[in-house]
């Protein structure tokens, strides 16, 4: 009964065999006749990281549809393998393992935090694969190999360069620091710290708060009692938007200089007219008269409904920066897109002009600083004196 | 004064957190389960209350539907979630309340998005007064009232009203309050339905201190929530209100003078431990109040 069953059927299964080789025969003969280049994309797509993950994949599929619409990189379309990492160790490395493994990808943007960047960088340094990470800011990353890139400054020159605008730019020498207590806001605030003396800055006094935080009533009273000129907090614009109004709340007028990841049009919203008055250090300059900036920035707006952050301008960079290093490598073998990257000079990226990289792939590039007036994103000057926050060397 | 600014703060959110915790008191005195949903309900009163208040213009209104609707979330979860679960072990009722937490804060985000919701106008967070050098804020004043209504409210409700008493009595000794003809499952639903809404009322205020209401919200307050009713003694409303003031308070110290080494969590299950192994029973004793 069974054999006779199985019998019956091969003919059809022939069918539809011989149907599905002429179907892939003719998509063939439509398609062009050599393989996209697919580039590994790593973004955190579910877990308390998705905000992010979720910009960034939009704004990585809008730079490949821009190649693409341009003709794509050396004849041959861009393509992206994309793969959820949570923004968690374990799921960078499996899903790096996945991307070699399986799909053979070469060149790869990680576009998440830095618990990714970070396990995923030495697994692609092994494969000889190139990675840029679009934001990831732990120092581990570069440090893993010469295939590494990174498009964000490192968490320490950041805060070197705030204590740069606010001692020396703003004036002000009386400061009280708010640290977020993870990596990114101890590294910043570490190279903050460590620069104030330089510019005449005297730290009052140092808090710090967990990134489950939202109520800052203690802080903020004793930020009061401290009456500094400025008050210098790292953190992200979920912790960012709660702390600001907060202070604002209990009366303290003075500057507030928060750091990058205040950098969204969320920190205004949740601050409301308490944003006013708020610096925020290596932001993007949403305003900046440059064709590619604004189309990103409406077509970004119109397809996500709110505006796009810095980590999805970054991210958009990042893989027009990877095209650009094909382009010049003239090919997509790693260790020549590897030499290639290496060797960018003057690249323009949505947040400006990026000199370069140094020995150990740290990019270098002046520091934007905004002010948030009328509810809105205004440029507040750049920090050009690059050697004052120079990243570290191999 | 800024240790009284300090104070202050220590006592606002020290009464937020105990009109938050008081359901799960409630539940617990009751049922014996430990109804670690009750964050979810406090999460979904936070969301209706800045939705609301957003689309209406006024909130007031925001905090009215809140009321209006997390009792009936708070009933269903009852219906249909613990009672079938009730002649199991009270460990199983909890694993589906832990389920239901999780369920409800991806719910949120799948629903209201990741990037959380926010009032678009909400002077509240904006007006402060200020006692001889004492800043006080419109919203902690409100939160400080809110959680003397409702003590005093709760305590008058059970103490003068026939209801109250048939409530009190049931979760004292369910059996000899049923013979005197008090409906313990009518109880439970009214249980529910207070101990949520009050939730909800919290909800609603943290978020106008924040201004944000995120995905986490719930998940943060419900580890406190649980951390509050160990220290109050299980099931004691009056322990739930001594152990909320007291987790303020040391929040709100500790924040400043030990921050640095342990963060704001930290802390407060740090005061848990130690006062656990001094006062095993927690503050108010073994008795219900």
């Amino acid at each position: 009964m069974l054999k006779t069953r199985l019998a019956a059927s091969a003919p059809s299964a022939n069918f539809l065999l011989s149907f599905a080789s002429a179907i892939a025969l003719c998509a063939a003969t439509l398609m062009p006749a050599h393989a996209d280049i697919k580039i590994g994309f790593q973004v955190p797509l579910t877990g308390p990281a998705a905000t992010d993950g979720k910009s960034a994949q939009l704004a990585g599929q809008m730079a490949v549809e821009d190649i693409n619409a341009a003709g794509g990189v050396l004849g041959q379309k861009l393509e992206l393998v994309t793969y959820d990492d949570q923004a968690k160790s374990d799921q960078a490395i499996f899903t790096a393992n996945k991307l070699i493994g399986e799909d053979g990808v070469k060149l790869v943007i990680n576009a998440s935090y830095s618990a990714s960047g970070r396990a995923a960088a030495p697994v692609f340094q092994k494969a000889g694969v190139v990675m840029i990470s679009a934001y990831g800011v732990h120092p581990d990353i570069t440090k893993a190999g010469d295939y590494m890139f990174r498009l964000v400054h490192l968490g320490p020159p950041q805060g070197v360069a705030t204590a740069l605008y606010i001692g020396k730019t703003l004036g002000l020498k009386k400061v009280s620091t708010i640290t977020m207590d993870n990596d990114y806001g101890q590294a910043t605030m570490d190279g903050f710290l460590a620069a104030a003396g330089k510019y005449g800055i005297e730290v009052l006094n140092k808090y710090s708060y967990s990134l489950k935080d939202r109520q800052f009533g203690s802080i903020v009273a004793s930020v009061k009692r401290d009456n500094p000129d400025a008050v210098y907090a790292t953190g992200y614009f979920f912790t960012g938007g709660p702390l600001v109004s907060q202070l604002r709340a209990a009366g303290i007028t003075v500057p507030i200089i928060g750091s990058q990841a205040f950098d969204s049009e969320k920190f205004i919203e949740i601050a409301g007219p308490a944003a006013e008055g708020t610096y925020i250090i290596d932001s993007f300059d949403r305003d900046r008269k440059d064709d590619t900036l604004q189309r990103f920035f409406t077509g970004f707006k119109n397809r996500a409904g709110y505006a796009p952050e810095g980590v999805a301008a970054i991210t958009y960079s990042a893989v027009k920066l990877m095209a650009d290093g094909i382009k010049r490598a003239n090919s997509t073998d790693p260790a020549k897109v590897r030499d290639a990257l290496a060797a960018t000079k003057d690249f323009p990226l949505l947040e400006g002009n990026l000199n370069g990289f140094n020995s150990l792939h740290e990019i270098i590039m002046p520091i934007s600083v905004n002010e948030i007036k009328d509810g809105k994103f205004k440029p507040a000057g750049q920090i050009t004196d690059l050697n004052a926050f120079a990243p570290p060397e191999k | 004064m800024y240790y009284i600014d300090l104070a202050v703060t220590g006592i606002s959110i020290g009464c937020m957190y105990a009109v938050m915790s008081v359901g799960l008191t409630l539940v617990y005195g009751l049922l014996r389960i430990l109804h670690v949903a009750h964050a979810a309900v406090f999460a979904l009163g936070a969301y209706v209350t800045v939705l609301v208040a957003d689309a209406s213009g006024s909130i007031a209104l925001g905090f009215l539907a809140s009321i209006a609707v997390t009792p009936l979330f708070g009933m269903a979860i009852y219906r249909l979630l613990y009672e079938p679960l009730l002649k199991y072990r009270p460990d199983v009722p909890m694993i589906a309340s832990v389920g239901l937490l999780v369920l409800m804060q991806d719910a949120f985000r799948i629903v209201f998005g990741e990037q959380g919701v926010t009032f678009h106008r909400n002077a509240f967070s904006f007006t402060t007064f200020n006692f001889a050098g004492i800043t006080v804020s419109a919203i902690q004043i409100a939160i400080v009232v809110t959680a003397v209504v409702v003590f005093t409210g709760l305590h008058l409700f059970t103490t003068r009203t026939r209801i109250g008493v048939g409530w009190r009595a049931t979760v004292s000794k369910p059996q000899i309050a049923a013979s005197f003809g008090v409906d313990p499952i009518k109880v439970r639903y009214l249980n529910f339905a207070i101990g949520s809404a009050l939730a909800a009322v919290a909800g609603g205020q943290v978020a106008l201190l924040n201004n944000l209401v995120d995905p986490t919200i719930g998940f943060v307050v419900s580890y406190k929530a649980l951390a509050i009713i160990v220290l109050g003694g299980l099931g004691s409303v009056r322990g739930t209100l001594v152990a909320s003031l007291v987790l303020g308070l040391v929040e709100s110290y500790g924040t400043i003078f030990v921050g640095a080494w342990l963060d704001r969590d930290a802390i407060a299950f740090l005061a848990l431990i130690l006062l656990l192994m001094i006062r095993p029973q927690g503050f108010t004793g073994a008795g219900t109040a």
